[in-house]
């Protein structure tokens, strides 16, 4: 009997130095009960107490664990790293799709300041702009503060940062979130890009040619110098990718004459991003359907 | 999520470490830090909460060198293990290349393996990624205990909890002791690199 509690005891006090205190507290509770059922035991009371002390203490330490803040202050530069590893789109940190994607990282890691700061700062870019909005909105209400999430929503709906179509967009956007309010737990941010799950499948058949799903641009002149500019593919054959244009956007189509070369491309396919180069290879306005004016380009894939 | 630049020929892929709470996974990845120093980029960083629990993530670099002509540069995180923090978890293993999951081998964590392992498989599919597809190693980890006359469970029946329909490679380890680490490391590196090279034919010939 004795070497059977010896050896509980011994089990209870390992699982709570590695931090297992559920499981340590299950075998104070067994040793308890035996000790209690024993009439053998000469020193039962002493026991007993001395049980109840280590189970005080354990108690203790869960009410720690329990207290312990979820988001902690981090260092400007966990902030930076954070920005940084979780921002999928690209490496280049003043790209701003990048850019996007670190502060909703750091608006999930619960660092709010420093993401709507980030988000503050991606208002001034075009491309942009929306889902910088919405996450402006969605970071105050984290943080509890409807007032200023509805006063941020009023100013742009009165201002002309946003369009009437996008100002639309955010505010059923924000009906939304409000109606669904209280019933959420977890802070769930709004994702930066569509990213496409993977359909693995595929590229057992095609060994020839990934699926690109999207392509970010980096331009080195043009009315977009320095920009990168993240484009949905509509269309692919081969190492042949089409995107479309919206004939609103006269700088984009400033900056992809045919036979531009574009040396700072990135390639999204589902599991991977690819660096590399294309070239414009045809550009052809839409002639009719719910595209009519808009461009349907080809870039050719030079080099992944 | 691993990225490539075939024209300067380099390639970075991310390995996540995965696993019930308090299995051993930062204490993996401290010792891969000491022991690995050469190949070691930096830093370990590691957000921890109360008692040592990952908060959000431990992370280390590694530069790996030249592999069949390309450079080679591996990030390896840890996810928290902690139930609570699931959406973190999945944040995490966003971009995944490849995983080892770390299992305990404390009799009394049986169930948490199990837990954790389906949890993997779920946040995976969420990813639209497929458990039985990426490159995955388990690490039975805490071996050393059975000396100290605690309960573990042979390897015969963690193989059967948790690898019977992965079949995949599964090691002994010590994360304290700094047993099982390197192989399960190294293990894993060579599937995510293979698997990256089936996919998109990185290597040089
Ligand atoms: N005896 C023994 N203890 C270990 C071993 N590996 C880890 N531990 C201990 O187990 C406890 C938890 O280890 P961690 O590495 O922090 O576990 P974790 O998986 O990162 O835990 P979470 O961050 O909460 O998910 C610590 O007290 C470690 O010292 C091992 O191989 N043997
Ligand atoms: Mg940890």
């Amino acid at each position: 009997m004795s070497k059977q509690i010896k050896s509980l005891l011994q089990q209870a006090e390992l699982y709570r130095s590695q931090g297992l205190l559920g499981e340590a507290k299950k075998k104070y509770k067994l040793v308890e009960e035996l000790i209690a059922g024993s009439d053998k035991l000469p020193n039962k009371q002493k026991l007993l107490n001395g049980l109840s002390k280590k189970m005080e203490a354990l108690n203790r330490d869960v009410e720690t664990i329990e207290k312990a803040p979820t988001t902690p202050e981090m260092s400007a530069h966990v902030n930076e790293l954070i920005k940084k590893l979780f921002s999928f789109s690209s490496k280049d940190k003043d790209a701003s799709s990048s850019a996007l994607e670190g502060a909703i990282a750091l608006a999930k890691f619960g660092q709010f300041e420093g993401a709507l700061e980030e988000f503050e700062k991606l208002l001034n870019v075009k491309s942009q702009r929306l889902s910088a909005a919405k996450n402006i909105l969605r970071c105050y209400l984290e943080m509890g503060n409807i007032e200023t999430a509805t006063e941020k929503l009023e100013k742009w709906q009165k201002g002309d940062l946003l369009v009437s179509e996008q100002i639309e967009k955010l505010t059923v956007f924000y009906d939304d979130i409000l109606e669904k309010k209280g019933l959420k737990k977890e802070p769930v941010v709004e994702e930066a890009s569509a990213e496409t799950a993977s359909q693995e499948e595929k590229f057992e058949e095609e060994q020839e040619f990934l699926d690109i799903s999207a392509v970010a641009i980096t331009f080195d002149s043009g009315p977009y110098k320095g920009e990168q500019v993240e484009l949905d593919v509509s269309f692919q054959s081969g190492n042949v990718i089409s995107l479309i244009i919206s004939s609103k956007d006269e700088a984009l189509i400033e900056n992809l004459k045919v036979g531009v070369r574009l040396d700072d491309v990135h390639f999204y396919s589902p599991v991977a991003i690819f660096r590399g180069a294309g070239l414009v290879s045809a550009m052809t306005q839409i002639k009719s359907g719910p595209k009519k004016g808009d461009y349907s380009l080809d870039i050719k894939i030079e080099s992944l | 999520m691993a990225v490539f630049n075939l024209k300067k020929r380099e390639i970075e892929c991310k390995i996540v470490y995965y696993g019930p709470g308090r299995c051993g996974k930062t204490t993996n990845l401290e010792y891969i830090f000491k022991a690995y120093k050469k190949q070691v980029e930096g830093e370990m960083v590691s957000i921890n909460t109360e008692g040592d629990r990952t908060l959000f993530f431990d992370f280390l670099p590694m530069e790996l060198g030249k592999i069949k002509g390309c450079d080679v540069r591996v990030q390896l995180f840890t996810v928290p293990g902690q139930v609570q923090y699931s959406s973190t978890r999945k944040l995490v293993l966003r971009g995944v290349d490849g995983v080892v999951f770390v299992a305990d081998s404390l009799e009394v964590r049986r169930e948490k393996n199990m837990l954790s392992l389906k949890d993997l498989q779920q946040n995976l599919k969420d990813y639209g990624l497929n458990i039985f597809k990426i490159p995955m190693i388990l690490q039975y980890n805490k071996r050393d205990l059975a000396d100290e006359g605690m309960p573990i469970m042979p390897i015969e029946k963690m193989e059967k909890d948790l690898n019977r329909q992965l079949k995949v490679p599964s090691f002994p380890g010590s994360a304290v002791k700094g047993e099982g680490v390197g192989v399960t490391l190294q293990e894993c590196l060579k599937r995510t690199l293979h698997s990256l090279q089936k996919q998109f034919n990185w290597a040089q010939k």
